[in-house]
């Protein structure tokens, strides 16, 4: 197991906190949580079941706030998932907590 | 049972097979009347697994939510299978024993609050061992807590199905919901292949597991009590259904229902086993009267072993058989009860001293015996566990027959014992491993462990622990020295939380007379305390070891309450 940390630029405050997926085999949970007032990056915990891995999850997680400046606190809980599936549930994270129609999982 | 046969409405069904833990509880509650409590943001992860490293899941894998379901008060404990298996750790099994428990105590405050226990579970999370294996026990006790005020209605829906200690929580619940996909038994096919080889149980053929612990099969044999489609409008009827039925009277519970579980098994030849299928004819209610002589043996030899030396010591009589396998000995102010070996057991899976389906009978008939006799009188006996066995019986016969149900059966006599007023006491003076502890030993309010070697305390024997969770015995060992739940050595165990006293000895195997008097004094003590303290297993989150050691179960605790009525 390996714990990352990352810091990427954010400049949009989601309104609402999430909850998204499962510490299951290929799989991982993600928390968005929000940030304190005035933040403008995202702070990103990986807690990842196979080490060695550090470059991949940096270009996948770079990509994603390339795209989706979300700011808070992520904890990514990961258990095998691929880059594809990890930028899958960052994206499903990332509707869900900005989506109109989209309830807060609590 | 309602058959999904018509394409249509298979295209159209909603498969809990396919919900993760959160979804299920949302598809059985009242629509929009989910509310979870100790949410993944309240991160009350398992302490645990992170200096194992594992990575740990925010909720512990199991999700509490409180709702309604035709408008009346529910709480669902939703069991996450993809997480460790749905393994039970300290932290995921107290947050169902403490809802549990907060559910009684609405009941007992005048608002009736029924549980769904949606129980995907491989059994006790091996990398919490002794904490998980407590946990379940709790659970057992928290259930039967509940089960007379409100019902507690369990769901095996899943693709993992229910297997281990939690099995044996799901045969004390009020009425059990199964699908055919679902699986219910103490142990898993793969462990009984493991154990006992391949001859015993392959668990490559689907077919055989299917047969004998698959859906159809429990329900058909009446270990399950309603059989529905992999679809959440059906499950959600058949709880709504369940709901309604409402609490059982006392005495009709599966687990306590011991002249079935007895004329069950006089009909089983373990020698020559029925088919699945043939079970089913075997067990229905027309089957032929038992010609129990047919099995009479010869009075058993008498092995050597650690439980009959100290039975035998602490009553200071010789011990009686009930059956060849578990002894007592009769003092004037309590039964001392212990599971021994015989080399000629039937069961030829528990020759060794394990629990298994005749056994855990015969430890649960004594017990209702006992609380029958007492029932008239003030000052009722304690029950002494004397335990030293190395494990269940792992076999195909006994997962057959449902050896969750008949360990059920004995969980539930400790527990009703205990809950009439007998103090209970255990006192582990060899091996206590695993599903043979929970079933002898674990639901005692007073746990005496003697401080030797061969005392061994544990969910799974050493060997079998370290294949499972993928480490060497080495590595297993080393880990053991800084993960206090997953030691082997007792005086680790000691250090968790529940033990009420860990008793030097000068030979365990053939103690001496100052040996049997010491031990014999703290028994006394014990009973006594057992008397004075609390008929529940709450003391044992509250003494110095607990504080520290089990500091993650009582956040849950304090946590969960808080959250409760908020």
């Amino acid at each position: 197991m390996q714990t990352l940390t990352y810091q990427f630029r954010a400049d949009r405050t989601p309104p609402r906190r999430v909850h998204i997926g499962v510490v299951a085999s290929g799989d991982l949970e993600i928390l968005l949580d929000l940030p304190a007032e005035g933040t403008s990056h995202a702070d990103v915990r990986v807690r990842t079941s196979v080490d060695g891995f550090d470059t991949v999850w940096h270009d996948v997680l770079s990509r994603f706030f390339a795209r989706t400046p979300l700011s808070g606190r992520w904890e990514l809980n990961d258990f095998g998932a691929t880059p594809g599936v990890v930028t899958l549930r960052l994206q499903q994270a990332a509707e869900a907590a900005t989506g109109a129609d989209s309830e807060e999982k609590p | 049972m309602t058959t999904a046969t018509d394409w249509q409405h298979i295209l159209t069904r909603r498969s809990f097979l396919e919900y993760d833990a959160l979804t299920r509880a949302g598809a059985l509650l009242d629509p929009g009347s989910t509310r979870v409590l100790c949410g993944p943001f309240d991160r009350l992860e398992s302490p645990w697994l992170e200096p194992q490293g594992i990575v740990p899941q925010s909720d512990d894998g199991v999700v509490i939510a409180r709702g309604t379901v035709d408008g009346h008060a529910v709480v669902v404990a939703s069991v996450e299978q993809g997480f460790q298996g749905g393994g039970t750790g300290e932290v995921s099994g107290a947050k169902i024993s403490q809802a549990l428990r907060l559910a009684a105590a609405d009941c007992r405050a005048g608002t009736p609050t029924a549980a769904l226990l949606l129980m995907e579970t491989g059994g006790v999370r091996l990398q919490e061992a002794n904490l998980g294996l407590n946990a379940v026990a709790e659970l057992c006790s928290a259930i039967m807590e509940l089960r007379p005020l409100a019902p507690v209605v369990g769901l095996i829906a899943g693709e993992l199905g229910c297997f281990g200690g939690d099995s044996i929580s799901a045969g004390l619940c009020t009425h059990l919901i199964i699908t055919p996909q679902g699986r219910i038994g103490l142990n898993g096919p793969a462990v009984i292949e493991q154990e006992a080889g391949v001859a015993e149980f392959d668990s490559s053929d689907r077919a055989l597991i299917w047969a004998i612990d698959g859906g159809e099969q429990r329900h058909a044999i009446g270990l399950a009590d309603t059989l529905v489609p992999d679809d959440a409008d059906a499950l959600r009827a058949a709880v709504r259904e369940a709901l309604a039925g409402g609490v059982r009277a006392a005495g009709q519970h599966r687990s306590e229902r011991i002249d079935l579980i007895a004329s069950r098994l006089a009909a089983l030849d373990p020698a020559n086993p029925p088919s699945p299928h043939e079970l089913r004819a075997l067990w229905s209610h027309d089957h032929a009267p038992v010609d129990v002589d047919r099995r009479r043996r010869p009075p058993p030899t008498g092995t050597a072993s650690r439980g009959r030396t100290w039975l035998t010591a602490l009553a200071g009589i010789e011990p009686t058989p009930v059956i060849a396998s578990v002894l007592r000995a009769d003092t004037d102010d309590a039964v001392y009860l212990a599971v021994v070996p015989d080399p000629d057991n039937p069961f030829h899976r528990a020759r060794a001293g394990e629990v298994g389906l005749t056994e855990s009978l015969a430890l649960a008939q004594t017990i209702r015996q006992t609380i029958a006799e007492d029932a008239s009188t003030a000052r009722r006996r304690a029950i002494v566990a004397v335990v030293d066995l190395p494990s269940q019986a792992y076999g195909r016969v006994e997962e057959l027959a449902g050896l969750h149900q008949t360990i059920a059966a004995a969980v539930d006599a400790y527990a009703s014992a205990r809950t009439a007023g007998h103090p209970i006491v255990a006192v582990v003076v060899g091996q206590a491993l695993s599903g043979g502890f929970l079933a002898h030993g674990l639901q005692a309010q007073q746990i005496l462990a003697l401080n030797d070697p061969g005392v061994e305390i544990h969910a799974m024997h050493k060997d079998a622990a370290a294949r499972i969770t993928l480490r060497t015995v080495a590595e297993l060992d080393k880990l053991g020295t800084t993960v206090l739940p997953i030691s082997y050595d007792v005086r680790d165990w000691a250090q968790l939380g529940f033990c009420d006293g860990l008793l030097a000895v000068q030979d365990a195997d053939a103690p001496t007379a100052a040996d049997k008097a010491a031990v014999g004094l703290a028994v006394t003590a014990a009973i006594s305390s057992a008397r004075r303290g609390p008929r529940d297993l709450s003391n044992r989150l509250e003494t110095d070891a607990a504080v520290k050691a089990r500091a993650a179960s009582r956040n849950v605790r304090d946590v969960l309450a808080e959250q409760w009525s908020s």
